[in-house]
C-alpha cells in the first residue's frame, strides 16, 4: 500500500466517525418519521394507511388554523423584526455612540434566556392584572384591561410581541457584524457626494447586507414554522386554537390525545415542505444564487 | 495566542460535553433504578404535592409498618409530563425508567390502556371491585378485567360565598338544588349588589360544560367510547346555551390559568365554585375567608329531567404497569388504597382527600364538622353526592373532542347558531377521531 493510499484511509476513517453519527442520529430517524407518516393508528397500533394521512391534513380544521395562524405570525412578525434588527443594527454602528457595548449587550441579551422562562415571565406580564394592563390603566389609556391572553386577537399580539423581543437582538448581532465589513470608504464617498443618511441607508446598507438579510429572514422564517415554547406556555394554543401552531398541533396529537404519532409525523413532514418551499422562494425573490 | 484561545475553548467544549453527559448519565440510573430491577422497590408517579402524593405518602407509611422490607419511592411529576413520560416510554418499546405505579386521570384512562393494550397490569383480583363507586369503575376497565384501583373523587359541588349571597338578599337554603338558571340569576343580583362577579372561567377549558353534560348522563362520545355525540346531544346543547347565558350576563371573570384561578376566589373578586371537591384546599387556603364559605349541591340542567344534582370533574385513579415487579405493587395498591378504611379516614383527616372506597364513609373522618365552611359536614355530603354520579363512559378522546369545542364555542359566543355549531363539531371530531 502506498503512501497516498494509507493517507486516504486514515483521513476517510476521521470523517467516517461524523458521517456515521450524522447517518445514525439524521438520517435514520428521518427516515423512520416518514415511513411513520404513512402509518396510522393508537400508540403503538400502527398500520399502514398510505396517503391517508396527507389527505386527512387538507380536510382537518385545526391544521389549516394552525398553518393560517403560522403565517400571520410569519407575515406580521418576521418583517418588523428584521427592520427593527437592521435599524437598531445601524444605530449601534455609529462610531460617534457611547457605551456601545453596553447598548449591544442589553440588546442581544434577551436572545440567551430560556425560552420557557421567558415566556412565563411573559404570561405574568400580560396577565389580566399583569404589569402592562396595570401600567396602561393607570396612564388613563384604557379603561378595562385588554384581554392579551384571552382575546383571539390580542393573544396573536401578545405571541409577535414576546417573538419579537427575545429575536430582534439575536438577528441584529448578525447585522452588526456583517456592517462593519462594508468599507467605511464607502460611506464617505457618498457623504461627499451629498447622499443623505437615509439614502445611504437604502443605497448603500442595505443591497450590501443583502446576503445576511437573506441569512436571517430564512431562519427566522423556519424559526416561526417551528414555533413552539412561546405559544405552549403563554396561551397553550388558545383561546380555542387562535394561537396554536403546526408545532405545538404536533404535540397535542402525540401527548395530549390519544397519542397518534403516525399522524403526528404526518405533520411535522408537512413542516418540512414548507420550510424547503419558503427557503427556494426566498432564494428565487433575492435572486441571487449565493445568497 | 489565537490558537491558544481556540484550543482552550475546544477544551472547554469537549469537557463540557462530557460533564452533560456525566449529567444525564446519572439522571439515567436513578431513573433505572425505578424500572423494577430489584423487585423489592416500588416506584410510584404521581402529580400535586397536597393531594395525591400526601395521600400516597400516607399510604407507603401504614405499608411500611407490615412489610418493612419493601422500599417505596414516590416521585413527583407535572401532570403533563406524566402523560408525555409514559407515552414516549410505552411507545419506545422499552420499559426502561418507567415507575411500577402510576396516577392517570380518568378521562385520559382509556386512551392509555387502549393504545398500550399489554403494557398495563391487570389489577382484578388486587381489590373488590363492588366496594368503590361505579362510576369510576367505566374508565378503569376493558371489558370486564379492571386495570385501575380507583383512587379521588372528582364528585362536584358549587362552593359559595355566604356573605356576598346575604349582601344580594339571598341565603345558602335560596341556593339548594336549584338549576343553572336559577344559579344565573342569583349571580346577576351578587353582582349588581356587590360589585363581585359570581365566578371565574377559563375559555380554554369547558370543565364546567364535561360537569354540566355529566350531571346528565351524558358524555361527548357515544356509549361505545369512540363515536363522537355531538350533534344530536340534547344535554350538550342545553350546556352550551347555559354557558352562553353565563357569559351574556356579565358575571363570569376570565381567568387563563390555574393560580389566576386560584387567585380570583382568594382574593375575593368572584364569589361561587362549581367545581370538583379537590378544589377545598384552594379555597380554604384563604384564611380570613373562614366561615364565609358553604358548599351546596350542583346546580342541574333546567331542561333536561335526566339532569342530577351530581356530576364529577377530574379525578384519577392507580395503574399498575406490567413491568417487574408489578406483583409487588399490585399487592401493594390492594394492601392500601384497595382495601384499608383507616388509611381513607387518614386521607380524609390530613389532606381532606375523598376516595371512592364505599367502605370507608361510615368512618367516624367522614362525619367531621368543618368549621372553615360553618361547622358544614363536608366529606359526608360529598360522600352522599358520590353515590348519585351517572355513570358515563369517558372514552378515547375527551380532550380531542374538547379542543374542537372550544374552538366552536368562540364561534357560537360570537353569534354562530348553536344547531349549526354543534354540526360543525360533529363533522369536524367524525374527521378527525377514529
Amino acid at each position: 500500500m502506498n503512501i497516498r493510499a494509507k493517507a486516504n484511509i486514515v483521513s476517510w476513517s476521521f470523517i467516517s466517525i461524523a458521517v456515521i453519527m450524522i447517518c445514525v442520529f439524521y438520517f435514520y430517524p428521518m427516515i423512520q418519521a416518514l415511513i411513520m407518516s404513512f402509518q396510522s393508528g393508537m400508540g403503538t397500533n400502527l398500520s399502514f394507511v398510505g396517503l391517508d394521512n396527507y389527505k386527512r391534513l387538507f380536510t382537518d380544521t385545526t391544521f389549516i388554523a394552525a398553518l393560517k395562524n403560522t403565517f400571520i405570525y410569519l407575515i406580521v412578525q418576521v418583517p418588523i423584526m428584521i427592520i427593527l434588527a437592521l435599524f437598531i443594527s445601524v444605530l449601534l454602528n455609529d462610531k460617534n455612540l457611547k457605551l456601545k457595548g453596553f447598548f449591544r449587550t442589553a440588546i442581544f441579551l434577551p436572545a440567551v434566556t430560556s425560552l420557557v422562562a421567558y415566556s412565563v415571565i411573559f404570561k405574568y406580564l400580560f396577565g389580566p392584572d399583569g404589569l402592562i394592563n396595570t401600567m396602561l390603566l393607570k396612564l388613563h389609556l384604557i379603561n378595562a384591561p385588554i384581554e392579551w391572553i384571552t382575546d383571539p386577537f390580542w393573544a396573536k399580539i401578545t405571541i409577535i410581541i414576546a417573538i419579537t423581543w427575545r429575536w430582534t437582538g439575536y438577528n441584529m448581532i448578525f447585522y452588526l457584524s456583517a456592517l462593519q465589513n462594508i468599507d467605511s470608504s464607502i460611506y464617505e464617498a457618498a457623504r461627499i457626494d451629498g447622499a443623505s443618511s437615509f439614502r445611504q441607508f437604502t443605497s448603500i446598507t442595505v443591497p450590501l447586507l443583502k446576503p445576511i438579510i437573506l441569512f436571517t429572514s430564512i431562519t427566522s422564517t423556519i424559526g416561526t414554522l417551528q414555533l413552539f415554547d412561546e405559544v405552549m406556555n403563554i396561551t397553550k394554543g388558545g383561546p380555542g386554537n387562535s394561537t396554536m401552531t403546526l408545532s405545538q398541533y404536533i404535540y397535542n396529537l402525540s401527548f395530549k390525545y390519544t397519542p397518534d404519532f403516525g399522524y403526528a409525523a404526518t405533520v411535522s413532514y408537512a413542516i418540512v415542505i414548507l420550510i424547503v418551499i419558503f427557503s427556494i422562494l426566498q432564494f428565487k425573490l433575492a435572486g441571487d444564487k449565493n445568497g | 495566542m489565537k490558537k491558544m484561545l481556540g484550543l482552550l475553548l475546544a477544551c472547554a467544549l469537549v469537557l463540557g460535553a462530557c460533564s452533560s453527559n456525566g449529567g444525564t448519565n446519572s439522571a439515567g440510573e436513578g431513573g433505572n433504578g425505578g424500572d423494577g430491577g430489584d423487585a423489592s422497590k416500588i416506584t410510584i408517579w404521581a402529580w400535586d404535592p397536597n393531594f395525591n402524593i400526601k395521600a400516597m405518602n400516607l399510604a407507603k407509611e401504614t405499608y411500611a409498618a407490615d412489610h418493612p422490607d419493601v422500599e417505596i419511592e414516590i416521585i413527583e411529576n407535572a401532570q403533563n409530563d406524566i402523560v408525555q413520560k409514559l407515552n414516549t416510554g410505552l411507545s419506545s418499546g422499552t420499559t426502561k425508567g418507567l415507575p411500577n405505579i402510576v396516577l392517570i386521570e380518568d378521562y385520559r384512562a382509556q386512551s392509555f390502556l387502549q393504545a398500550y393494550p399489554d403494557m398495563f397490569h391487570p389489577l382484578t383480583d388486587s381489590f373488590k371491585a363492588e366496594d368503590f363507586a361505579e362510576y369510576k369503575l367505566g374508565p378503569t376497565s376493558v371489558g370486564d378485567t379492571r386495570y385501575g384501583l380507583p383512587f379521588d373523587s372528582g364528585v362536584t359541588g358549587l362552593y359559595v360565598r355566604t356573605d356576598y349571597l346575604e349582601q344580594a338578599g339571598y341565603t345558602v337554603d335560596d341556593m339548594q338544588d336549584i338549576t343553572w338558571d336559577q344559579y344565573i340569576e342569583i349571580g346577576k343580583a351578587v353582582k349588581e349588589k356587590t360589585g363581585k362577579d359570581w365566578l371565574s372561567l377559563d375559555p380554554n377549558d369547558l370543565g364546567i360544560l364535561r360537569v354540566m353534560i355529566q350531571s346528565a348522563g351524558s358524555w361527548y362520545l357515544k356509549e361505545d367510547g369512540k363515536t363522537a355525540d355531538l350533534a344530536d346531544n340534547a344535554a350538550l346543547k342545553e350546556a352550551f346555551e347555559t354557558y352562553k347565558k353565563m357569559m351574556d350576563a356579565n358575571i363570569v371573570k376570565i381567568h387563563s390559568d390555574w393560580s389566576q384561578y386560584v387567585a380570583n376566589y382568594n382574593s375575593g373578586d368572584a364569589a361561587s365554585v362549581p367545581t370538583g371537591n379537590w378544589f377545598t384546599p384552594s379555597i380554604t387556603a384563604a384564611a380570613d375567608q373562614a366561615g364565609k364559605w358553604a358548599i351546596v349541591p350542583l346546580p342541574k340542567l333546567t331542561n333536561n329531567a335526566d339532569s342530577v344534582h351530581a356530576s364529577s370533574l377530574g379525578g384519577s385513579s392507580w395503574y399498575v404497569l406490567n413491568v417487574p415487579g408489578k406483583e409487588a405493587a399490585a399487592e401493594f395498591l390492594g394492601a392500601t388504597l384497595g382495601s384499608n378504611v383507616d388509611l381513607y379516614q387518614k386521607l380524609v383527616t390530613d389532606i381532606g382527600a375523598i376516595g371512592t372506597y364505599k367502605p370507608a364513609s361510615e368512618g367516624e373522618a367522614y362525619k367531621a364538622p368543618n368549621e372553615f365552611f360553618g361547622g358544614q359536614v363536608i366529606v359526608q355530603d360529598f360522600a352522599k353526592w358520590t353515590a348519585e354520579i351517572p355513570n358515563v363512559n369517558y372514552g378515547m378522546h375527551t380532550y380531542a373532542i374538547e379542543d374542537i369545542l372550544v374552538v366552536e364555542m368562540q364561534n357560537y359566543l360570537n353569534g354562530k347558531a348553536i344547531d349549526q355549531v354543534l354540526a360543525d363539531a360533529q363533522k369536524q371530531a367524525d374527521s378527525q377521531i377514529k
